[in-house]
């Protein structure tokens, strides 16, 4: 999916002889003939997706204020409401325009009161649902002053202490002066603002009002600052707050971000509410991936739905190196890890918690405990004779030869007896259940391994890198020819990826035919790469180069088929159901029985 | 709204002294060299009558944010009962050791052993609002006292006694 290998394939075709490359008709690389091994790096090209990949589209938060408006409109429609409070209601429901529709249609009053959009009102319910729609901050409702006020002062606020400003002044141009409730300036120059509540505030309280609520709740349902109000503010008071001038530049810079922020908020609110759509983990980056295929979470146990939003790099960081600007890579069905290929969300949940939980212990117990033979107790031996008793139990036993201390007769304190029936029963049984923790950490290790190796190769990378200076200097080779080592890396990486998940599927796997058909596909990937990781790590000279760039070249073809090998059969036996495991895991059939 | 924090608590202090609810008081602190700090207060709510914390003054600390990351009355002042002095009980052994024991600052589930008051308009994201004053904060801890909200707990003690034994509670 790289676009480099697209870009670089296309430049190097000059001197590779492949008519294959350009018309970019290329076939699936699931059947691909090994004799053509060796000839380019081989990559299908972006619009043509592999079996083990699926659909996704990248959206830019543009566009996914488009889908917004598109269901704001589409509700505009049905109810003739005003867009603001349309997009109210709908926030409100949290975009399930069906559930919308369905209790508008029985009570709409109820609605609008509990979306924010109205006050409630004991009389005359639903009458003025459109009058009621919000307003820009300079409007006022055309509806009486009488009506407002035994809104206002009536039984819903039970001390309405702080309305002394509003008794006076309800309509804002009167001759009384207006003092903020709030911060109690009575400044005649104040701009004051209220929502349909008619409860006042000047305008810099407002503000910080706004402000708090965005910037440090996150929160885009924000509420009249008056107590136990809960008319929301539409879109267009916010911005009218954000966006109105002031003369400090710098606090309009403040408020321009603020009101970014809370645009943002409303589309994070949105992809949140859909599951079809996700937001981009990655930092500061505002795309959104829509992945329909992927949105339920039975399919989960079929597909492993990495996709990229598109972009690359973090913003900020340096985009010195090119693995530094790595694309927004993710999951779309679990938030562990961004490439967990092949094996699915479920398992390496699974494989991650036993990781967590189990891996240092796991070394731990290994070399500094043994098990009571009898109650299988784990003990730790921290001194004393060889004589121990069981806490638990009571069993006395030989620590060397974990017989029973009865059979020692009287050579105490020197066990001599390796060979006795009782003795080596026990180291029988103990050894049992030291296999399992043997098994596990067996995977762990390569697992870790594999992880700590891919990291590496970051570092990697920029040794290759200064190897491909100087082979630019001391052979006659272009930048363009040497981009071969990149690539190697590139591939390096991602294979050492692949294969870490193949460790942690290994591990829950069933023993069968399957499972061994894996290994020896995981085995295969595994020695290609360390041949290739084995060859880029070695010194550079001059006279070599060219045997060097055919040699790197094959490999990396070879690994990458491997890979993609790997990644093809394991996706198909998801879909075909071949893959048993020896765990519950979630979505799947419960094991057959207990292998292990 | 910056710089408002101090003008609004100057004018609710003004507000206060002209006219507050019977047997209330809330007073900026003192430091000791006889400063006043207005962005702490001390403040005492009286029991409600016929209540089972009728009689009694509970004497809290109302402290007020003012900052870069929070500021009144943006966001909540915080509260917090005052601490009694550790009371010292004699056991009944004469040989055995003076025993200094701290009571709970108030037996209440909602609030918390530190003596932090939970209620919903002291939290922003709750119902906090900007516009409300002290003394809707102070005549709403005092409906607190006698009608506990079961659903946030904050202390468990008091919390199980009260859903369980209402009696021993009191």
């Amino acid at each position: 999916m790289s676009s480099d290998y697209e870009i670089s394939d296309d430049d190097e075709s000059y001197y590779y002889d492949d008519e294959d490359m350009m018309d970019g008709t290329q076939d699936d690389e699931e059947d691909i003939d090994m004799a053509d091994f060796g000839d380019d790096f081989r990559v299908a090209p972006k619009s043509k997706r592999k079996s083990y990949e699926l659909d996704y589209d990248s959206l830019t938060q543009k566009a996914v204020e488009q889908l917004m408006e598109s269901d704001v409109d589409y509700i505009c429609g049905i109810f003739g409401v005003e867009t603001s409070t349309a997009a109210l209601l709908l926030r409100h429901m949290s975009w399930n325009k069906e559930r919308l529709i369905e209790l508008y249609m029985d009570n709409p009053s109820k609605i609008l009161v509990a979306a924010g959009v109205t006050v409630e009102e004991p009389s005359a319910q639903g009458a003025a649902i459109r009058s009621h729609s919000s307003t820009s901050s300079g409007r006022r409702p055309t509806r009486s002053a009488s009506k407002l006020l035994g809104m206002g002062s009536g039984s819903k606020s039970p001390k309405p202490t702080h309305n002394l400003a509003l008794t006076k002044a309800p309509k804002p141009p009167k001759p009384i002066p207006f003092v903020c409730p709030i911060c109690y300036d009575d400044s005649p120059d104040l701009r004051q603002l209220s929502l349909d509540c008619e409860h006042c505030f000047c305008s810099g309280c407002w503000t910080a009002y706004v402000g708090s609520k965005i910037n440090d709740e996150a929160e885009h349902d924000i509420r009249c600052m008056a107590e136990g109000c809960t008319l929301a503010t539409p879109d267009t008071f916010v911005r009218a707050i954000l966006m109105s001038p002031t003369v400090d530049h710098e606090e309009q810079a403040a408020n321009a971000a603020t009101w970014a922020r809370f645009q943002e908020l409303l589309v994070r609110h949105f992809v949140a509410s859909n599951p079809n759509l996700k937001y981009c983990p990655y930092p500061s980056c505002t795309n959104t991936v829509s992945c329909p295929s992927a949105s339920s979470k039975a399919s989960l146990t079929t597909i492993v739905p990495v996709v990229s939003c598109g972009a690359r790099g973090i913003a900020g960081s340096s985009q010195g190196s090119s693995l530094g600007s790595k694309e927004h890579k993710f999951c779309f069905g679990c938030a562990i890890e961004s490439d967990h290929r092949p094996v699915v969300c479920g398992v390496a949940k699974l494989w991650l918690k036993k990781c967590r939980d189990d891996s240092e212990t796991a070394n731990w117990i290994k070399s500094n405990t043994k098990e009571c033979p009898k109650c299988m107790s784990t003990i730790e031996k921290n001194g004393g004779c060889n004589h121990m008793t069981c806490k638990k139990c009571k069993h006395d036993f030989c620590w060397v030869c974990m017989g029973p201390w009865s059979e020692h007769g009287t050579s105490w304190y020197s066990c001599n007896r390796y060979d006795e029936k009782g003795g080596s029963d026990a180291r029988d049984a103990q050894s049992r259940s030291r296999a399992s923790l043997e098994r596990y950490l067996h995977y762990y290790n390569r697992w870790a391994n594999h992880e700590q190796s891919a990291k590496l190769s970051v570092e990697l990378y920029a040794k290759t890198e200064k190897k491909m200076e100087d082979m630019q200097i001391t052979s006659s080779l272009t930048w363009i020819e040497v981009q071969f080592m990149k690539k190697a890396v590139e591939e390096v990486e991602k294979c050492r990826t692949t294969l870490k998940w193949t460790y942690a599927m290994a591990y829950y796997l069933a023993k069968g035919n399957e499972k061994e058909l894996f290994e020896d596909n995981q085995r295969d990937l595994e020695r290609a790469v360390e041949d290739l990781s084995e060859l880029l790590e070695s010194p550079i000279e001059a006279e070599n180069i060219p045997t060097m760039r055919q040699q790197v070249t094959d490999k990396t073809v070879y690994v990458q088929n491997r890979n993609e090998i790997v990644l093809a059969d394991t996706a198909a036996g998801f879909v075909e159901g071949r893959w048993k495991w020896d765990v519950q895991v979630e979505g799947f059939d419960a094991p057959e029985g207990p292998d292990y | 709204m910056s710089g408002i924090c101090r003008p609004r608590l100057a004018e609710e202090r003004k507000q206060w002294r002209k006219d507050h609810p019977f047997g209330f008081y809330a007073k900026p602190s003192k430091a000791t060299d006889g400063s006043m700090n207005l962005m702490e207060w001390e403040v005492g709510i009286p029991g409600k009558a016929n209540t089972a914390w009728e009689g009694g003054l509970y004497k809290l600390t109302m402290s007020f944010p003012e900052g870069v990351f929070s500021t009144f009355p943006v966001n909540s002042p915080h509260l917090l009962i005052n601490f009694q002095r550790p009371k010292i009980i004699r056991q009944s052994h004469p040989n055995s050791s003076w025993t200094g024991k701290f009571t709970p600052p108030l037996f209440h589930p909602n609030v918390y052993p530190s003596g932090t008051v939970c209620l919903s308009i002291l939290d922003e994201e709750k119902s906090w609002k900007p516009a409300i004053t002290i003394k809707q904060i102070l005549l709403g801890i005092q409906d607190l006292l006698d009608d506990p909200n079961v659903n946030d707990p904050a202390q468990s003690d008091a919390y199980t006694m009260f859903k369980n034994d209402k009696v021993a509670y009191e």
